[in-house]
């Protein structure tokens, strides 16, 4: 999905190479790579098999620069082509926002395309999604191929979506920037046309403008948005700080070695300076910070106790419900049912010497 | 569903204000944990801002990387019947790295040596976790109408179709 940075001014967007085995994907984003200018590329990332088999997926950043004042990054993506990664694949097309499919001209790799093909579009479904819906198009690779299918079979056969078509020859170099082009144009109209749509909506009037940075909605909430990151005493081991510098209303102006010194304040002004607990914090987090008191100091010296072990993860920091195994095992409920069992044993034992009594005589 | 439903559904328009709060808690957590950066990455791997020290890293490409990390991870937790793996730990000899799901839709990475200790990132990034989730309630929930467009030029895709030309020319 498209990311809309308008603290920024940035656009991005994320463009999938998708298509069966040894179609062409990587070598399509290589060729995209060496020709893109130095200044506008990052760095070609594969997460591969020793065998240079994609793995994963690999990655180039390509920053096309600033158009009409917004700077429009992309972020090219291929994913592995083989049946056996299905689950990593669809991965890596979650939120994309442009998809090229590269065919095998092959004929013997046609029934490897239309399978891919509906993987693609299976993808897509399971998001929630259509490829219909989603910026494509399709590239017929391997053209040099002695035996390569026509592209009117080709189209044909994958043709289905009414997508636009590219001849390629990758290894060659040959239509993959063409492809790129088509796909990012079709991805740019569909940007704007989603930012139009959204211009067209029923706007509030007075809307602050963008570059002012005026988002009425957090200017609403003062308190909200000027608290600063001070971490509540009986969440974390947080620092002490004097009443006033807690009380400071706008935490950006705050400089880091303020933020330092809070963290070589003496403990006795602990009290003052509790901030209202977050409704977040957890009584497990509380539990976790509460044993390693020794923390607020310098970090260099802090040796975490042997209860620090148990502090939760994140995931286990939810509340969740008490266990009742651990309830019936508490000190309070055990007098009572350990004098039941005595009297209830007594009973039984009583019973067995009568029963062992009458079967004597 | 349409595009800009699925947008304000996604949360995934930021305003300059979003920012400034998202750099704040960053700017702090490097701070109190004594980490050398911090980055917010969306799960597609957009990169949504950084904080610290990044000058001999490519934030794009750990940006994409961390989320395909992510991605794998949660991967796992689904087929182990888990909810999810809300932390990640990647630990070198020198540098290392944490990725904790803040809200349900990012990725705070955070970026540090042996400066400092796993502990004191932890502790720190789980409670900036947790004030990134609160202010993304707080962004998801806001009425958008109220909020400023995304300001689009008119010519924008003829700009962008020149542009394309420049870098890849015939």
């Amino acid at each position: 999905m498209v990311q809309f940075n308008l603290a920024l001014r940035e656009i991005n967007c994320k463009v999938v190479y998708f298509g069966p085995g040894l179609s062409g994907k990587t070598t399509n984003l290589e060729v995209v790579h060496q020709k893109a200018p130095d200044e506008s590329k990052g760095t070609l990332s594969s997460i591969a098999t020793e065998s240079d088999r994609t793995l994963f997926f690999d990655f180039m950043p390509l920053n096309l620069g600033t158009i009409a004042g917004m700077k429009v990054k992309f972020q090219l993506y291929t994913v592995p082509g083989q049946v056996y990664y299905n689950s990593t694949r669809k991965l890596v097309l979650r939120g994309a926002d442009g998809v090229v499919f590269v065919a095998d001209s092959s004929p013997s790799k046609m029934e490897e395309n239309l399978e891919s093909l509906r993987n693609l579009e299976e993808c897509f479904r399971e998001q929630g999604r259509t490829l219909a819906d989603i910026p494509h198009v399709i590239q017929f690779n391997k053209r040099d191929l002695p035996n390569a299918m026509s592209i009117d079979e080709m189209r044909a056969a994958l043709g289905a979506t009414g997508a636009p078509c590219f001849e390629a020859c990758a290894n060659a170099g040959t239509g993959v920037v063409e492809t790129f082009k088509g796909l990012s144009m079709l991805v740019i109209q569909k940007v704007k046309a989603m930012s139009d749509a959204r211009s067209a909506a029923p706007q509030k009037a007075a809307t602050p403008a963008i570059p002012e940075g005026g988002d009425s909605g957090f200017k609403s909430t003062p308190t909200a948005t000027s608290r600063p990151f001070t971490i509540q005493r009986n969440s974390m081991p947080m620092p002490d700080v004097a009443p006033q510098e807690t009380a400071r209303p706008v935490a950006s102006n705050v400089p880091l070695s303020v933020v330092a010194s809070r963290v070589a304040a003496p403990p006795r002004v602990v009290a003052q300076n509790v901030v209202p607990p977050a409704p977040a914090t957890s009584p497990r987090q509380k539990v976790a910070v509460e044993a390693r008191p020794d923390m607020r100091g310098t970090p260099r010296a802090f040796t975490p106790p042997v209860k620090q072990r148990t502090a939760p993860t994140p995931a286990s920091a939810a509340p969740r419900p008490m266990d009742p195994r651990v309830i019936s095992s508490g000190r309070k409920a055990r007098p009572f049912p350990a004098a039941v069992i005595w009297i209830g044993a007594a009973l039984v034992g009583a019973g067995a010497a009568l029963v062992v009594m009458f079967a004597l005589k | 569903m349409d595009d800009t439903t699925r947008l304000r559904e996604h949360r995934l328009v930021f305003y300059r204000d979003d920012i400034a709060r998202i750099d704040l808690l960053l700017k702090e957590l490097i701070q109190l944990s004594g980490a050398h950066a911090a980055l917010l990455v969306d799960r597609e791997g957009h990169l949504v801002s950084k904080v610290g020290d990044l000058r001999s890293v490519d934030s794009d490409t750990i940006a994409a990387l961390v989320a395909g990390s992510f991605a794998a991870t949660r991967e796992m937790a689904r087929v182990l019947g888990e909810e999810q793996f809300s932390v990640v730990f990647h630990q070198g000899r020198r540098d290392s790295i944490q990725l904790t799901l803040a809200g349900d839709r990012t990725i705070l990475t955070v970026l540090f040596d042996d400066s400092t200790t796993v502990g004191m990132v932890r502790i720190y990034t789980n409670e900036a976790g947790k004030k990134l989730g609160d202010l993304f309630t707080e962004i998801e929930s806001r009425d958008d109408s109220e909020t400023p467009d995304v300001g689009m030029a008119s010519d924008f895709d003829e700009n962008a179709k020149s542009r394309l030309d420049t870098l890849f020319p015939d």
